[in-house]
């Protein structure tokens, strides 16, 4: 058989390049998509961060009764939102981008000023909110395990919706702020994952509801 | 980066790239001139049509009407009944002409590639029509298809295929992956490189056969076998978009996987049998065509395997978790506006899920191809949608299926 012709080999250059361009385009939408995603939560972060901050010059500075459930309840939420929208984040961008690193620091401290303002609002307005303090790790040997704890505290943060306030920290993040919280809680880089609950009580490596349940108020 | 992730973006990568080339094909095709018989040189073009028929009492009184319908000048039809058990001989002898348009020929079981073998060896005409007993054709459909046979070269044309009144999920998932089909092979036509011409309804020059015999008796999927075989010898199968032929499809699962299994077990020997045609001497079909083919379906095996155990650990995983949380579903899975969004912000931006609209836009353009050649059928959107939420998923199912179907046991029978 005589060897047969090629039709065009220009057209192979040709979608090539259109296969090779609309392949770059993709990724790039995709990671502009995430890039808007993370500039609205450095927008979300500030407003939380004011209001918190505000919240607590009232009290401080201007002796304002800290006690309005709704507002504390707003911010509360938000927080909470705010947490959501890293974690959604780190899974999108990676959890070593620099980007979500910075926001993850700066949710550490606004999530440390919170804690603190509400452990005033519990003591000022006689409130029992309960909070726990989970610290988790993203290291290869101790994510699994971190993830699950994770997934646990989600079910019962759905349960105590209203009555409950959990606090994140990644122990692997570069940050003096979560590793002073950590020596004050007495917890160990190599123990994550790891809950304080209502400062008081630790529960390591979190397997089941029941553990952190039965030390709830 | 995961395997698996390596391997998923590189077949969309490949299938960017072969998207882009076929269209540029395909246009290139549109505008090219190709010789072709008027209806004047037709009348001179005699056509035999075979119809083997094995237990086909309930369609070959339709399919035989059908045949005779056409508006082709001049034609012949031989029902050769393969040892059927039911009526089918009865019924076809019924429909015999005096004038001899219509013969009747029984035999003993020998399978499809021997009923055909011997209606060939009956034929008159210089163009012989292979059609399935359960499938019927448009009057002008014959006429379409011969008019290129006035090209030497072109030793089979195909027609467009078309699913015969899609009821069940599974006919309408088939309606559309062969509507999607017509573009494709009218882009390979453009590059001489159409190597599967369909069982139900083609055409053949009859010089073909006897140069280089018959059908393989032996063969599952003897149609396959013989496009690759007109291919190998380097002359070329055309391909007519606007001469419909409709055939009625599985309706099951079970019955079209099946269908499939014979189908790619057979594509796997007869390409192997001529795998010398997987090199640069046979152009875009052997340099671009086949490889990219038999890449996108290793690409698809590898993601099905991968994803039904991904699957499987998943299920495992959710099944300790509920556990962890004593089975408390509402609390587990509290579906709410916000996870809602935040599932739709994930899914957005997963570069697989935009590729994965970019590619639904393109089949959109091919099924719109399809329906200005065969017209639109109705609940087009609903077929369009089964095919692309389970199509991939059933393709590379049959494919792992078949493989390993092919790696345990030797044979599988047609009929």
């Amino acid at each position: 058989m005589e060897q047969r012709q090629f039709e065009s080999r220009k057209r192979y250059v040709a979608a090539i390049i259109i296969g090779t361009i609309a392949f770059i385009i993709v990724f790039a939408a995709s990671y502009a998509l995430s890039y808007f995603e993370l500039q609205r939560v450095s927008n979300l972060q500030t407003g939380v961060g004011y209001d918190i901050f505000e919240d607590k010059l009232d009290y401080s500075f201007f002796g304002i009764s800290p006690c309005n459930t709704s507002s504390f309840e707003k911010v509360s939420r938000d927080l909470a939102f705010q947490g959501r929208i890293i974690d959604d984040l780190e899974n999108k961008m990676g959890k070593q981008d620099s980007g979500v690193l910075l926001r993850k620091k700066f949710y550490s401290l606004i999530e440390i000023e919170h804690f603190d303002f509400l452990k005033t609002f519990n003591q000022q307005c006689r409130q029992k909110h309960n909070t726990i303090l989970f610290f988790y790790s993203n290291d290869d040997s101790e994510a699994s395990a971190s993830e699950e704890a994770g997934r646990i505290l989600g079910v019962v943060h759905n349960r105590y919706e209203k009555n409950l306030t959990i606090y994140s920290f990644d122990i692997d993040l570069a940050s003096d702020l979560v590793n002073k919280l950590e020596a004050k809680y007495n917890v160990t880089d190599s123990e994550a994952p790891v809950v304080i609950i209502n400062e008081k009580t630790m529960v390591k490596l979190p397997v089941n509801i029941g553990e952190i349940e039965k030390h709830l108020m | 980066m995961e395997f698996v992730t390596i391997v998923i973006y590189l077949s969309v990568y490949m299938g960017l790239i072969s998207t882009s080339f076929y269209i540029m094909s395909f246009i290139a095709g549109e505008k090219k001139k190709k010789p072709l018989y008027t209806d004047k040189e037709l009348v001179n073009v005699k056509v035999t049509v075979i119809i083997p028929a094995y237990n086909e009492e309930d369609t070959i009184e339709k399919t035989v009407k059908s045949v005779v319908k056409s508006r082709y000048p001049n034609f012949e039809v031989i029902v050769v009944d393969d040892g059927s058990k039911d009526k089918t001989f009865e019924i076809a002898k019924r429909l015999e002409t005096a004038d001899g348009k219509v013969r009747v020929f029984h035999k003993e079981n020998g399978g499809k590639g021997t009923a055909l073998n011997f209606g060939i060896k009956k034929a008159s005409g210089k163009i012989i029509f292979t059609m399935d007993a359960d499938t019927t054709v448009h009057p002008d459909s014959m006429k379409k298809m011969v008019r290129f046979f006035k090209d030497d070269t072109v030793m089979s044309v195909t027609p467009a295929m078309v699913i015969n009144n899609p009821r069940t999920i599974f006919q309408r998932i088939q309606y559309t992956e062969y509507a999607l089909g017509l573009f494709l092979r009218k882009a390979f036509s453009a590059l001489r490189a159409i190597y599967i011409a369909p069982g139900a309804f083609s055409a053949y020059r009859k010089a073909f056969f006897d140069k280089y015999g018959g059908y393989d008796e032996h063969n599952i999927t003897e149609d396959l076998e013989m496009g690759l075989r007109i291919q190998y010898n380097g002359f070329h199968t055309e391909n007519c978009p606007e001469a419909p032929a409709y055939t009625n499809a599985p309706a099951t699962f079970k019955e079209l996987t099946m269908q499939r299994r014979r189908w790619y077990f057979g594509q796997v020997r007869n390409l192997w049998k001529y795998r010398k045609i997987i090199s640069r001497k046979y152009g875009d079909l052997g340099a671009f065509v086949i490889p990219t083919s038999i890449l996108a379906t290793l690409f698809s095996v590898t993601i099905t395997i991968y994803l039904f155990f991904k699957i499987l650990f998943k299920v495992k995983e959710n099944i300790l978790f509920l556990q962890s949380v004593n089975f408390d579903f509402p609390s587990a899975f509290n579906i709410n506006l916000y996870v809602l969004e935040r599932f739709l912000f994930l899914w957005i931006t997963k570069p697989v899920v935009l590729f994965t609209l970019c590619f639904m836009v393109i089949l959109g353009f091919y099924t719109f191809y399809a329906s200005k050649k065969i017209g639109k059928p109705p609940l087009m959107l609903l077929n369009w949608m089964l095919f692309f939420l389970l199509f991939a998923i059933m393709y590379g199912f049959w494919w792992v299926f078949s493989l390993f179907y092919s790696l345990t046991r030797k044979t599988i029978k047609w009929k």
